[in-house]
């Protein structure tokens, strides 16, 4: 088997940060949806090491790490400093994100807190989709703030064209709506990149729920 | 326009005979103005005299408030909950006081269009902080407040024991306003909120100093030191709306030690020269302490 990297950053197992960290990002944890059903939170993330390395990072043609690990002072504190972890599944967020962006010919900007946010962020309720590195709010496209229902309509039915299966919050000021951002939603899609580190194939443990 | 209460007409007999004088300068160019209603409060730490005219009266507080919500951040910074360098999300929604509901805050009302072009970014504490006082920015003062939360600024009001600041909510919760939940001071409540930070007493020297720094880059100038001396530096924080005019500040003077002064007033809405009424009481104030330093001095 030839030796393939599927990344240049490194894929870290979130059972082996200390504990600070691990508290914060509940590798392998388990969230409740707001129906009450369990989402279990990925294990394996990237590690980015700087704000350079996230500037530079390129996920997909027009979208790099930082625009995923933008977040403010809701953040848990272990994981408002370098380095910071984000889930495996931001790289294909990234490229579906990317064909939305060919479909709409324009920039594509994520907001603050609107990229990876831990089920610590204080932003965080129920199993948001966001801890899963699976969910994006845009507020902005090309020159357009998406802060009205009309626009956020608009660009919510090229997203449904462009990205079938995704799932989009709808126009409005209530609880469950959005009216100053597009949130773009993939589902609790969880990614093991073929060279993330795991634990050793054990028989014993096959078809044990816990 | 409304008389002083009795309570300030008391005060006002026991003042030495200069500030007697300069409080009678005072209530004649009140009478004189299409105000609806002046109030003063002044505090001079030379000499630790103070004159007061209706300086109880409660106004609705407009952009003055945002003194008290420095002072909470800045006690949130003090505890350790908050670094200045903190980045904040800088996002157009709010919750009104009133119901929850949502609302924002309009980008061609606000002085300051530099954290309006922030939105969807971050930004620190720090600036968020200096907008809110120097431009007078609401979406800093929202952004803020959302952070902090209202009622850290009311345990802070609490705490340091300002009688006349009451927050009740944010800026622009047009919900709340309608519905009698709004923000109040008295010229007393700024200037002793002022005081906590000119005499450093609010958390730490350093953090009062930071403050005060803060206050000092005010850009709206057409209140308390529009007729004073250039030499003459003022730390302070404006508050307009369409039926009030209010500036408080600290006021540092060549050669003596700083007074603090809040200068309150209410209009209707079609009145303009509001801000001149209050840099002509600034002036009277500057003049009459300055009057009453050189006769100490010849005597």
């Amino acid at each position: 088997m030839p030796d393939v990297k599927t990344a240049t950053l490194r894929i870290v197992d979130g059972f082996r940060l200390d504990k600070p960290r691990r508290d914060a990002l509940m590798p392998g944890g388990v969230l409740s949806d707001r129906e009450g059903r369990t989402r279990q939170l990925p294990r394996y993330f990237y590690e980015v090491d700087s704000w350079e390395a996230a500037l530079e990072h390129e996920l997909a043609p027009h979208f790099n790490m930082w625009e995923f690990v933008q977040t403010d002072v809701r953040e848990a504190t272990p994981l408002r400093f370098f380095p910071r972890y984000v889930p495996c599944a931001v790289t294909l967020t990234a490229a579906l994100l990317e064909r939305f962006r060919e479909a709409v010919g324009e920039p594509v900007r994520i907001a603050a807190n609107g990229g990876y946010r831990s089920p610590q962020h204080n932003l965080t309720s129920h199993a948001s989709t966001h801890c899963w590195a699976s969910a994006v709010n845009i507020y902005r496209i090309g020159d357009d703030y998406l802060d009205t229902r009309e626009r956020i309509e608009r660009y919510a039915e090229i997203a449904r064209d462009a990205l079938p299966g995704a799932w989009i919050r709808p126009a409005g000021e209530d609880r469950g709506f959005s009216d100053d951002h597009l949130h773009l939603d993939f589902g609790y899609v969880v990614a093991v990149p073929h060279d993330a580190p795991g634990d050793p194939f054990n028989p014993k443990l096959e078809g044990d729920p816990l | 326009m409304t008389l002083p209460s009795a309570l300030n007409r008391d005060r006002a007999q026991s003042l030495p005979p200069d500030l007697n004088a300069l409080r009678q300068r005072i209530e004649a160019l009140a009478r004189k103005s299409e105000a609806r209603a002046i109030a003063v409060s002044l505090h001079d730490t030379e000499n630790g005299s103070e004159l007061q005219y209706d300086a109880d009266r409660w106004f609705h507080g407009a952009s003055t408030i945002k003194v008290a919500i420095l002072l909470a951040v800045y006690g949130e910074i003090d505890r350790g909950r908050l670094a200045r360098q903190s980045r904040l999300h800088v996002r157009n929604r709010f919750l009104s006081a009133y119901d929850g509901s949502p609302f924002r805050v309009l980008a061609d009302r606000d002085a300051d269009s530099e954290v309006h072009a922030a939105i969807g970014k971050t930004m620190r504490v720090s600036e968020l902080a200096l907008h809110m006082i120097a431009t007078s920015s609401n979406l800093a003062t929202n952004l803020l407040l959302d952070l902090i939360g209202l009622e850290t600024v009311q345990r802070t009001i609490v705490r340091f024991g300002l009688t006349g600041v009451d927050v009740r909510r944010g800026v622009e919760d047009e919900k709340a306003y309608e519905h009698g939940i709004v923000n109040r001071v008295t010229a007393n409540g700024l200037v002793s909120l002022l005081r906590l930070i000119a005499e450093e007493r609010a958390y730490t020297p350093e953090l009062s100093r930071e403050m005060l720094d803060i206050l000092h880059q005010q850009e709206f100038k057409k209140g308390i030191p529009a007729r004073l001396p250039r030499e003459v530096r003022v730390a302070h924080k404006t508050g307009d709306i369409s039926t009030v005019a209010h500036d408080a500040g600290v006021v540092y003077a060549p050669s003596r030690k700083p007074y603090v002064i809040a200068i309150l007033s209410e209009w209707s809405a079609d009145v303009g020269s509001r801000s001149t009424m209050i840099a002509s009481i600034s002036q009277l104030v500057y003049e009459g302490l300055r009057g009453s330093a050189s006769e100490a001095a010849n005597a």
